[in-house]
């Protein structure tokens, strides 16, 4: 087979989720720098719409791996048709998005196939002609530049929002679909899921959140904590304070970033009346994309902002709400 | 609302029988467990059938990790170190030998270097040390004998049992914020031991307790304290040898105010570098962290730094105070070592080979007691008569009014110490008094509103980020960190002290002179000032200061949780 | 139960960190703790030798200063300590620790083997997966909760976006553990003084070097995150600025 890079998408219930398209954006970025076919692969139970929704986008070719055993999914299953198909198929690389579930599955995967997988990437880069994958660590205090150091195929995973779902590009025509029916033996899946359920989370685990909006001392009064909370809620993100905030008692502990609270690295983080001492700093300082906004223009804040405005949050934030809540509508 | 640390009343606690326990791990407490395995080893050699055995001897050190708290310059005087392992130096981590030295007078711009070293400042023959480091590796020594150092918890309160020290309580984990229990609450645990040794270092918490009780001071001259606050830096090569010693005086300080600086060149082009206040400062706006920050905007530091970055700030106060400071040693099953009782020469501005023989002693009096059974204030006030009769005497003896003579100023005290040298120490008369620091400072109302001489000493850093640096920034450097959720550890008994008279009489000077921003006056329009004050206990870096200097004398510093604090790694 | 514990130490989470010379790992002269997902993972073990007896054993990978990971795990009940003590288990790939890890337990008959979701230094979330394979166990990541059931334990899983999932499996099994899913307990005196007297097993490199290969990943380079930081100040009045911010969080961040 030609070289190949093989994109495994991720549907939930049906559906394809962001981050799928991202894992795609990223497979034909790859493509283009290395000249390797790209192919992508849904894997459940009726999946073959997905497949070819796939397919609408510039891709060679989508296979729809069918098997009732893949729902619901469970690691076992998911790592049983997955080595079966991409032993047969043996692509150069296979990419995935790092999601819960990739996480749950893919180092099993890798080491059936007797191989290893880099997980978690932000970006890649060509060495020569050199692959590497580069991935943040030490909680996003250093970046690593990482290479395979063994054959083919090399499993990949990047990081959410490390490439851009809206930027995948459309085919000129609907690619070829493929289903391929795979068999799972009796035995071999021993996890028993139950349904899947949702529940008001006991407390907050500000390192999963994506986006963060975070009050500092320019908050001034603990009512108006309000305004960021609904901020928070509009761009679906979580809330979050500098120490004296959590100090005061305005909000809970486990909503400190810090030094002495929590390291974040989401990919946004809106700073609103932070003035930027360092011990909060090393708590965000990671974060992808930083906003800052402040009332004094030689606040530490914007040293490591990408985006700053001088200026009073209690003026720029409701117009802020009301414009992300006309955007997420569709606006 | 400001919820105080205090032990849990009503709980039962866990007891654990103890011949010995060390409160401190610094220099004087390994060096009182080290000598006094020897001294059973040797025992134990000679007489098999009667071996003393190690199991309920134990170290307490507050901090999660062996010399974790520990900071100082550092100037080791080997003395000690080699009467108690004769060829340390091969294995010690020692950074070098002192190779030369200058003592410099300074002005705002320019210097004036002493031509003639004075001798108390003449440190050939001693080495540049980290402390940190320097106790790490004693540390490992003592537990190869076996002798076990709980790392992680504090001696939060003295067990009493009439007028005999009993024991020692360990502070109570996992209690919240407001002094409840949360559900992983441990109780400290009521070590009763035949003999506490207190080697807490300078303004040991419980040896306060000890000395409150039992009047210990009442025939002393008070304890004075200086603030040492201290910054790690590596410079580009050949800006300072390794081993070479600078002292400073003068500059930024006004005659008003006793300290000086010191900068030591380590190894690997790592400076030690630091200032030191006397805690009796007139001018209660004055700010330490601020005096290191102007005194390194002198050319010569400034120099000696540019191009460098700062790795780590510490702070801690020393007592110095000399020997009419120092309070009885021994009792009835309890003895002061180190810092603790006072031992450190102020004219040498040097500790910690006091501190070490002091622990060597100690061990020597408790060995003899553990043959006999015998813990009683007879018995233990053996190692009072081996301290007056030891080198620690004759050292002390020399010095015991060098930094009284400095009450009344600069000059005034230069005279004292000249004087001092040439009548072995007896100077005007045998014992000069002193008076507590704090009773030094001065109600705002009695100060120029800009400061006067003073103005530059007063008012917090912004710092340029690179030279100096503000306090937060300073004190991120310290490696600071605490369970966050517990009770404040600084006890203020009368908060309403702090936001009716202080705020006026002294405009709330701990806000200045604590190194780490704990104290801050808030606004809160239902105070009669319009602030009140708040605390940032996470940020308590252990120097003391706060139960030194405050001017009313209400603050009572007691260890946090075990396992808090800063982290001196280097230092 | 007998359950098993992985855990690593790793340098504490604000060690200021130094690149070595060759920019392929960090300087070693930092301070160092327990990777605090292990931590939980440790407890809830504690937890669950509490409710049903047993066993609880503690492993890790490294250098003679891991030592301390497992005194602690020791005095904080912990009944048993291995130590595959090497300088060389730091540069190891995931899949080679895993591997080491399942040749010194080759012998013992685990019911449970727990390990953190993932490290604070590498972040890989893959060793215990990994393992997991090599014994041919099944297996469930970040999980908070676990009760034992008849025909093995019911886990429950935590998903994205608060959702959550219970998961019946048979034992033996290997489940990676959510951080902060309970209080740790402390270690007490007595607690650290009887580890002194539990066992601790040294496993050199060379015994389980037969199990392990090379590498199959390598650092190439390791560096500070270069922030081409050039801020861009959003100027004028509120509502043009609330506007040019929402038009950067759609187009340049990409959360809208």
């Amino acid at each position: 087979m030609a070289d190949a890079i093989l994109v495994i998408v991720e549907q939930r219930e049906g559906k394809l989720n962001r981050v799928s398209w991202e894992a795609l954006t990223a497979g034909q970025a790859l493509a283009a720098e290395t000249g390797w076919i790209l192919e992508a692969a849904v894997a459940g139970s009726g999946v073959t719409t997905l497949a070819h929704e796939v397919a609408g986008k510039k891709v060679a070719k989508v296979y729809a791996l069918e098997s009732a055993k893949l729902e619901p999914y469970t690691p076992d299953a998911f790592a049983a048709v997955l080595k079966q198909f991409i032993g047969s198929k043996q692509p150069r690389l296979v990419l995935m998005p790092h999601t819960y579930q990739v996480r749950d599955f893919v180092p099993k995967l890798a080491t059936a196939m007797e191989r290893t997988a880099i997980s978690d990437c932000i970006g890649y880069k060509k060495d020569g002609d050199k692959l590497l994958f580069t991935r943040q660590m030490f909680q996003g205090k250093l970046a690593a530049d990482v290479s395979f150091a063994c054959d083919v195929p090399w499993f990949v995973t990047f990081q959410n929002g490390a490439f851009r779902a809206d930027k995948v590009e459309a085919g000129a025509a609907a690619a070829p679909v493929e289903t391929v029916n795979l068999k799972i033996d009796e035995g071999v899946v021993r996890n028993k899921p139950q349904e899947v359920f949702k529940e008001a989370k006991q407390a907050v685990d500000l390192t999963q959140a994506e986006i963060i909006v975070s009050v500092g001392r320019g908050i001034k009064e603990q009512k108006n904590i309000e305004l960021a909370k609904q901020l928070a809620e509009a761009l679906g993100g979580e809330l979050a304070a500098s120490r004296p905030i959590c100090d005061s008692g305005w909000l809970p502990m486990d909503r400190q970033i810090g030094s002495s609270g929590q390291t974040v690295a989401p990919k946004l983080y809106l700073a609103l009346g932070i003035s930027g001492a360092i011990q909060h700093i090393v708590g965000m300082k990671g974060a992808r994309t930083i906003i800052a906004i402040n009332k004094d223009s030689e606040a530490p804040i914007f040293e490591i902002a990408d985006y700053a405005v001088v200026g009073n949050l209690f003026d720029i934030v409701p117009p802020l709400i009301e414009e992300v809540k006309k955007a997420r509508a569709g606006g | 609302m400001l919820v105080f640390r205090e032990p849990l009343p009503n709980i039962e606690r866990p007891q654990m029988p103890a011949d010995v326990v060390i409160v401190g791990g610094g220099p004087a407490g390994m060096a009182c467990a080290l000598r006094l395995s020897q001294l059973m080893d040797q025992h134990n050699a000679k007489n098999p059938d009667a071996q003393l055995s190690r199991e309920n001897i134990y170290v307490l050190e507050k901090a999660r990790e062996i010399g974790q708290h520990c900071l100082s310059g550092a100037l080791l005087d080997p003395r000690s170190m080699r009467e108690l392992l004769p060829g340390f130096e091969k294995e010690a981590p020692l950074d070098s030998e002192v190779t030369k030295e200058a003592v410099y007078f300074l002005t705002e711009k320019g210097k004036f270097k002493f031509p003639i070293t004075p001798p108390p400042l003449r440190d050939h023959g001693n080495y540049v040390i980290s402390l940190n480091r320097f106790v790490k590796w004693l540390g490992a020594k003592v537990e190869e004998t076996g002798i076990t150092i709980f790392t992680g918890f504090a001696g939060s309160e003295l067990l009493l049992d009439g007028d005999r020290v009993a024991g020692v309580r360990t502070d109570d984990k996992g209690v919240d914020k407001q002094n409840q229990p949360k559900s992983n609450f441990e109780p400290g645990y009521d070590l009763q031991a035949k003999v506490v040794i207190l080697a807490e270092g300078t303004r040991g918490s419980l040896t306060q307790q000890l000395i409150a009780r039992f009047g210990l001071d009442h025939d002393c001259n008070p304890q004075t304290y200086g603030q040492g606050i201290k910054e790690l830096w590596e410079v580009p090569a050949g800006r300072i040898a390794s081993g070479e010693v600078v002292y400073t005086l003068g500059w930024p300080l006004t005659t008003n105010e006793y300290g000086g600086a010191w900068i030591y060149g380590g190894k690997n082009h790592v400076v030690s570098l630091g200032f030191v206040v006397g805690l009796d400062y007139p001018d209660p706006r004055l700010d330490p962290q601020r005096v290191l920050q102007e005194f390194k905007k002198h050319p010569l530091v400034a120099r000696l730094l540019d191009g460098g970055k700062m790795i780590r700030y510490g702070a801690k106060s020393l007592p110095y105070g000399g020997w009419w400071s120092i309070p009885p040693v021994a009792g009835n099953g309890w003895m002061i070592l180190g810092d603790s009782a006072g031992f450190l020469n102020s004219q040498r501005l040097k500790g910690i080979h006091l501190a070490i023989k002091s622990g060597m002693l100690a061990a020597e009096t408790v060995f003899e007691a553990l043959k006999k059974d015998d813990f009683s204030a007879a018995s233990l006030s053996d190692f009072q008569r081996r301290v007056e009769s030891s080198w620690i005497k004759d050292e002390l003896w020399k010095v015991r009014n060098f930094h009284q003579g400095f009450e009344h100023g600069f000059w005034r005290g230069m005279i004292n110490a000249g004087l001092q040298q040439f009548t072995g120490g007896r100077g005007l008369r045998n014992r000069y008094p002193s008076t507590a620091g704090y009773q030094h400072l001065k109600k705002l109302a009695a100060l120029p509103a800009d400061g006067g001489d003073a103005a530059n000493l007063i008012g917090p850093v912004r710092g340029d980020g690179k030279l100096t640096f503000d306090k937060l920034t300073d004190l991120y450097h310290s490696g600071t960190k605490h369970e966050e959720d517990q009770p404040a550890h600084l006890v203020i008994h009368d908060t309403d002290v702090c936001n009716t008279r202080c705020i006026k009489e002294f405009g709330s000077p701990c806000q200045n002179f604590c190194p780490a921003n704990v104290y801050e006056m808030v606004d809160d329009a239902t105070q009669p000032n319009g602030k009140r004050i708040s605390l940032n206990p996470s940020n308590c870096v252990h120097c003391k200061t706060c139960d030194i200097a405050d001017p009313y004398q209400i603050i009572t510093w007691v260890p946090p949780e075990g396992g808090g604090g800063p982290n001196y790694d280097g230092m | 139960m007998k359950i098993l514990v992985c855990m690593k130490q790793v340098p504490q989470k604000d060690a200021p960190l130094k690149l070595n010379e060759s920019s392929t790992w960090i300087r070693e002269d930092v301070s160092y703790e327990v990777n605090e997902p292990d931590a939980f993972a440790l407890e809830e073990a504690l937890r669950q030798k509490e409710k049903h007896s047993g066993e609880v054993v503690v492993i890790t990978a490294g250098p003679a200063r891991a030592q301390q990971v497992l005194r602690e795990a020791l005095a904080k009940g912990a009944d048993r300590a291995i130590h595959l003590e090497d300088n060389a288990f730091v540069g190891l790939d995931a899949s080679n620790t895993a591997r080491a890890f399942a040749a010194a337990i080759q012998d013992e008959k685990f019911d449970l083997i727990f390990t953190g979701l993932q490290s604070d230094d590498y972040g890989y979330a893959q060793t215990g997966v990994v393992l997991a394979e090599l014994l041919g166990w099944p297996h469930a990541t970040i999980i908070m909760q676990i009760e034992k059931t008849d025909g093995g334990i019911r886990v429950k899983r935590e998903l994205e976006a608060g959702y959550f999932q219970f998961v019946d499996m048979p034992l033996p099994a290997l489940l990676t553990i959510q951080s902060g899913i309970n209080k740790l307990r402390y270690a007490t005196l007595i607690g650290i003084k009887q580890a002194k007297n539990k066992p601790l097993r040294k496993v050199t490199l060379a015994e389980v070097q037969s199990a392990m290969g090379a590498n199959m990943q390598k650092i190439e380079r390791l560096y500070i995150p270069q922030k081409t930081k050039n801020t861009e100040f959003l100027e004028g009045p509120s509502a043009e600025v609330a506007k040019k911010l929402v038009e950067k969080l759609r187009n340049e961040v990409r959360v809208l």
